[in-house]
């Protein structure tokens, strides 16, 4: 357990750490937490709002009962992050179909540790040239595609998961469970 | 087929460049002519498993694409383990091992001599298979989950159609009654016994 002392200093210390001060440091954390955005309303944009709107229409009919609008908007949203996610699984495997991979692998540790190297030794070590991941990927479909969705897999398995939960929420607002 | 305009409000599935809109509406199409979709639900789940059987189509490829393209270097290890003699190390045998399991694919004579390699340790070709299925295991075991969680998704969707239709037709059995049991349809009937009386 920390001391007063201890207890004392942490405040201290916490107090000299109050965050990003400036506009740009503020606005780069507020995006710490975002991820990949697909659990962000669909409504988010006007265009997807007035799908969603269309889609309400559609499944509630000219009815203006609350409740059955508000399960209406429900299965309609859900219906349309469903969509969201599909896309965002063709994307990823587009990209990763053209590019061999995501995120390019970082070399800062191995970069360093040789100019490092290098400082002592100079020239003697040579920097590597960076890793060209589409270098490494078939040339032809649809082994491709194929070698994209293999790189992928813990990505899409995580977006299976998105997928299945809207499908529920899709089907918990049908049958009003 | 001709889309409803209920269905041009459904987002489209989006599909890789490299797949046919033909074949997913041929899948689509299939589907609407069996499960005969009415009303904008039941086409949003004929469209949701449309996709899903599409998405698992796409996967199965991968799969055999992932054991096919494994097996170049399933060959390799193999026939470094079959090369080796006693005593030797595997890198003594590697370059042998590479440049005949790289002839393999392209020269009928090095697929003869894989063969007979293969046959001294009463091997086939289905032991190059089985190495290079063992090789992607890890990939494979990853795309049967997704496939099997599909699978379950596809299941579930096609039992939601029929619970819903269940569901609607309960409702519809509902207010029939509730139309029969109402004053209307006992208006009618009295007026009906009024005549009969009257005669």
């Amino acid at each position: 357990m920390a001391s007063e002392r201890q207890i004392a200093a942490n405040r201290r210390n916490a107090r000299k750490s109050t965050g990003p001060r400036s506009a740009a440091g503020k606005k780069r954390a507020s995006r710490n937490a975002y991820r990949h955005g697909l659990t962000l309303s669909v409504a988010s944009t006007k265009a997807s709002a007035k799908q969603l709107d269309k889609l309400v229409r559609r499944i509630a009919g000219d009815t203006e009962d609350a409740i059955v609008l508000e399960r209406a908007r429900a299965i309609a949203q859900a219906e349309l992050d469903l969509a969201r996610v599909r896309r965002a699984k063709v994307a990823l495997i587009e990209c990763a179909s053209a590019f061999g991979e995501l995120d390019p692998r970082s070399l800062t540790t191995v970069t360093r540790v040789i100019r490092f190297l290098n400082a002592f030794y100079p020239g003697r070590v040579a920097l590597p040239k960076p890793l060209d991941s589409s270098a490494t990927m078939p040339s032809q479909e649809p082994d491709r595609s194929a070698e994209a969705i293999r790189r992928l897999l813990p990505e899409l398995r995580k977006l299976e998961r998105y997928e299945r939960r809207a499908a529920a929420r899709r089907d918990r607002a049908i049958f009003n469970r | 087929m001709n889309r409803t305009n209920e269905l041009t409000l459904l987002p489209k599935l989006p599909l890789l460049i490299t797949e046919s809109p033909d074949e997913f509406d041929a899948v689509w199409d299939a589907f609407e002519r069996e499960i005969k979709p009415r009303g904008i639900i039941e086409q949003m789940y004929v469209h949701d498993i449309s996709s899903i059987v599409w998405e698992i189509l796409r996967l199965r490829r991968c799969k055999v694409v992932i054991i096919n393209s494994a097996f170049r270097s399933a060959l390799e290890h193999l026939l470094v383990q079959l090369l080796k003699g006693p005593g030797q190390y595997g890198y003594e045998v590697g370059d042998e091992a590479q440049t005949l399991a790289h002839a393999w694919f392209i020269d009928q004579e090095a697929k003869k001599q894989v063969s007979e390699i293969l046959s001294r340790f009463d091997l086939d070709e289905s032991a190059i298979e089985a190495e290079a299925i063992r090789r992607s295991s890890a990939d494979l075991e990853l795309l049967d989950r997704m496939l099997t969680s599909l699978e379950s998704r596809r299941n579930k969707a096609l039992a939601c159609v029929a619970e819903y239709r269940a569901s609607l037709a309960h409702q519809l059995r509902e207010s029939a009654d509730r139309i029969i049991g109402g004053k209307g349809i006992l208006r009618l009937e009295d007026a009906a016994s009024e005549r009969s009386t009257a005669a």
